[in-house]
């Protein structure tokens, strides 16, 4: 433990496990599902050639898919997410994000993503960072991308599991994409022109 | 335990536990010896340790789609935490983690990392494997006696060569006829196609490097039934490479889709499931193996089993388990060990290398279906005489293709749908499997004193990589590099997983062939030299470990072990 503590790496773990203690998170009600297929929706809407996250039921995937098989770490940085657009939404427009109309809702996201790497700018240029003489170009470089990893991952984090949930869904795999289970045979070389749909699978 | 129950056997018992032939395991090479058994005449019994598999009925997520998965076919957290071991193997998901062993249902000692990956099932690994299938050349066979390590092997390309086409015929093997001494060619069928940008690095690399060769994989799938399949029930491949499931079309081979539904159709098979094989029952006043002793999963009663010959097909290192497991005055240290060699040179492949990169251009042309097998090259280090600063070589697989198309730009709303919708540009991944040398030090054994739920010792694994492993990874990561630069590939990068041993899923040896009884356990036709009634053809049996992946080999070795049991039951020399 001497050794953990006295080095000068806060691995992220330490940094969320701290903070686990007193936070027991009662998330997924019926209304975060909603708020989460909202989300969701921002970022694959419905369009004319086939159907959004939210008919995907991307809000209840999240739900299972963070509850399962997120570590508890990822599970702090995913609410933390969460709540951080609920604040925006409020900070924006003095509204709720289910309330927002849709452009209000990508600002919302965008600012999400740009506040976040705002702060990073912050950290690196914190004392222990930066500012240590000690430390070389390469271990300056590490300390960045570390703390670009924790702050920075509210968007991506969210991007990527609806993405995820979307894709793998009925409507995304075979109305977004094309999905064909059993192909019945293989060829290597296709004609592909722009706007094609990508293979599901 | 044992003892007790043993000498509760009557007559009556021991006349309907007698058979011509026992086969310990019912996986890709157990698979194979009950069926020539089998068609041979000999009343065979087939024991395997895990559940009863039976093809299409017990294939549960064979027609789920995508989202018929609640976690997306991912694992969860909890089932990587309670199998850090298994959860690393590529194919351990949750469209087919019920044909895996999890790690606390079968532990093991780690004296160095060692992944294990075990299906415990009727049809094994068969179920799961990655259906892979190629000839070994004459250079693999002579490449130990060459360059002077483990023992010369017993046998060469021409005695298997015969067996190779036996078990291709059946089995069904796609491939082209690339007509190379390196990977020689077989009973074919019509090979996979390559997409245009694998045919672009194929002939770059070609017309850079006289000496290697780029050719399409050869795999155990169907692509044009024979009569002979048909027979079995399969059909065509369909290209939906779900095959981890178990196929609904017997397009890929497994022991469950042929070679054991094939072996009862004669109805000299005995198939019993759930059945743990304590060891090998040795006779001291016949001088010969008489039969098994079998722990009942569930029960954990032991009832005991008769025949005149014993095939060993519990893979490889569970084979190796079985042997030094079964112990008698005459041999104390393990059936057939008398030279101590049981359990040692245990060898694998070395798969840390990987390498990924992008390819410009092709934007118009696309794929259809699911391919499943790669691009390979036969291995090109070493082939003819020793060449580089290390022993032996690796086969490169590689395959291109088109990935997500969502990189840039807005990262939400209608434009970022539609460009996530389609494919982007093409990627290409390589990847090495490499031959290891096969080492005293590299060695299982049994546990003292730490015992699995059924009594059974449990197997001490030492096994790691060496300085040639370090070296053979070192350059192909280079040659890797250097060939997709020359095939126009850009952002090359280059990756050591640092993988334990084990996650190959190729470990073989511990009970070699040689010609020697003294340096080796195994004579030319998998018999134990101290005790030829007991047949060795799984993975344990291999001297050395190609570069190829070893399935094939181990079915056509099992084959002509079989027809050579056969023929010395009928000339009275194994009764």
């Amino acid at each position: 433990m001497a050794i953990l503590f006295g080095g000068a790496i806060v691995s992220t773990d330490i940094l969320f496990s701290s903070c686990k203690s007193n936070v027991k998170e009662e998330f997924f009600t019926p209304e975060d599902i909603s708020l989460l297929d909202e989300i969701a929706e921002t970022i694959i809407p419905a369009t004319a050639s086939s159907p959004g996250a939210k008919a995907a039921k991307v809000g209840e995937f999240m739900k299972v898919y963070v509850t399962d098989c997120y570590t508890a770490a990822d599970q702090q940085t995913f609410f933390e997410a969460v709540r951080e657009i609920k604040n925006l939404s409020q900070k924006k427009y003095v509204k709720e994000f289910l309330k927002l109309t849709v452009s209000q809702r990508r600002e919302v996201l965008t600012a999400l993503e740009m506040e976040k790497a705002a702060r990073v700018e912050d950290k690196t240029k914190t004392p222990g960072a930066e500012g240590d003489a000690i430390q070389t170009g390469k271990q300056q470089e590490a300390n960045k991308t570390r703390l670009k990893d924790a702050p920075n991952r509210y968007f991506p984090m969210l991007k990527q599991l609806t993405l995820l949930g979307y894709f793998t869904s009925q409507p995304g795999a075979t109305k977004a994409m094309r999905y064909i289970q059993t192909p019945g045979y293989y060829q290597g070389d296709v004609p592909y022109k722009k706007g094609d749909k990508a293979w599901a699978t | 335990m044992i003892n007790q129950n043993m000498g509760n056997i009557n007559s009556k018992d021991i006349n309907q536990n007698t058979f011509d032939a026992i086969v310990i395991g019912s996986g890709i090479s157990g698979g194979w010896a009950a069926k020539e058994l089998c068609e041979k005449g000999l009343k065979t019994l087939v024991l395997e340790r895990g559940r009863n598999v039976q093809h299409l009925v017990d294939y549960p997520t064979m027609a789920k789609d995508p989202w018929d998965f609640p976690h997306r076919n991912h694992l969860t957290l909890k089932m990587k935490e309670d199998n850090p071991v298994v959860s690393k193997c590529y194919a351990f998901r949750e469209d087919a983690m019920q044909f895996f062993v999890k790690d606390k249902e079968h532990p093991y000692i780690q004296e160095k990392p060692f992944d294990w990956i075990r299906g415990y099932q009727v049809g094994g690994k068969s179920l799961i494997w990655a259906r892979q299938t190629q000839r070994w050349s004459k250079y693999d066979f002579e490449g130990p006696a060459r360059d002077g390590f483990a023992v010369d092997w017993p046998i060469g390309y021409d005695d298997i060569a015969p067996w190779y086409s036996h078990v291709e015929k059946f089995v069904g093997i796609s491939g082209n006829k690339d007509g190379l001494d390196t990977l020689p060619d077989g009973e074919f069928l019509p090979p996979w196609e390559m997409n245009v940008v694998e045919k672009s690095v194929q002939k770059r690399i070609m017309d850079n490097y006289k000496d290697r060769n780029v050719i399409i994989g050869r795999c155990a799938h169907l692509t044009q039934p024979k009569e002979i399949h048909l027979q079995q029930n399969r059909g065509k491949c369909q290209a939906r490479n779900l095959c981890q499931r178990g196929c609904p079309f017997g397009g890929y081979f497994s022991s469950n889709s042929s070679t054991l539904p094939w072996a009862a159709k004669t109805g000299n098979l005995t198939m019993r499931p759930d059945s743990i094989v304590h060891s090998v029952i040795y006779d001291e006043k016949k001088n010969k193996a008489t039969g098994v002793r079998v722990i009942d999963a569930h029960t954990k009663k032991v009832t005991e089993y008769f025949a005149k010959i014993i095939f060993v097909n519990a893979a490889a290192l569970n084979s190796n388990l079985i042997l030094l497991n079964s112990i008698s005055t005459r041999f104390p240290n393990g059936l057939g060990n008398d030279n101590g060699l049981l359990g040692k040179y245990i060898a694998f492949q070395n798969y840390r290398g990987t390498l990924s990169a992008n390819r410009d251009g092709f934007l118009d042309s696309y794929y259809y279906g699911r391919r499943p097998c790669a691009v390979m090259m036969p291995n090109f280090r070493n082939v003819h005489k020793q060449e580089t600063d290390f022993l032996r070589g690796y086969m490169v697989f590689f395959s291109a293709y088109r990935s997500g198309g969502y990189a840039g730009g807005e990262q939400m709303g209608e434009a970022f749908k539609e460009a996530a919708s389609q494919p982007g540009g093409w990627g290409v991944s390589m990847m090495m499997q490499g031959e290891t040398i096969p080492k005293e030090s590299n060695y299982v054994a049994l546990s003292n004193d730490k015992k699995d739920d059924w009594g059974m010792p449990l197997l001490t694994i030492s096994v790691d990589y060496d300085d040639n492993d370090e070296k053979s990874l070192k350059d192909f990561l280079n040659q890797g590099a250097e060939m997709l630069d020359k095939a126009g590939c850009k952002n090359i990068t280059t990756n050591d997983s640092k993988q334990a041993p084990g996650l190959d899923i190729h470990e073989v040896g511990g009970v070699r062939m040689g010609k020697d009884p003294k340096t080796s356990l195994l004579n030319k036709w998998n018999q134990l030299h101290a005790c030829p009634n007991v047949f060795v053809t799984d993975g344990a049996c291999m001297t050395s470990t190609g570069t190829q992946n070893p399935s094939i080999t181990f079915m056509a070795l099992t084959a002509r072990a079989a027809n050579y049991a056969v023929e010395q039951l009928k000339k009275g020399n194994l009764s």
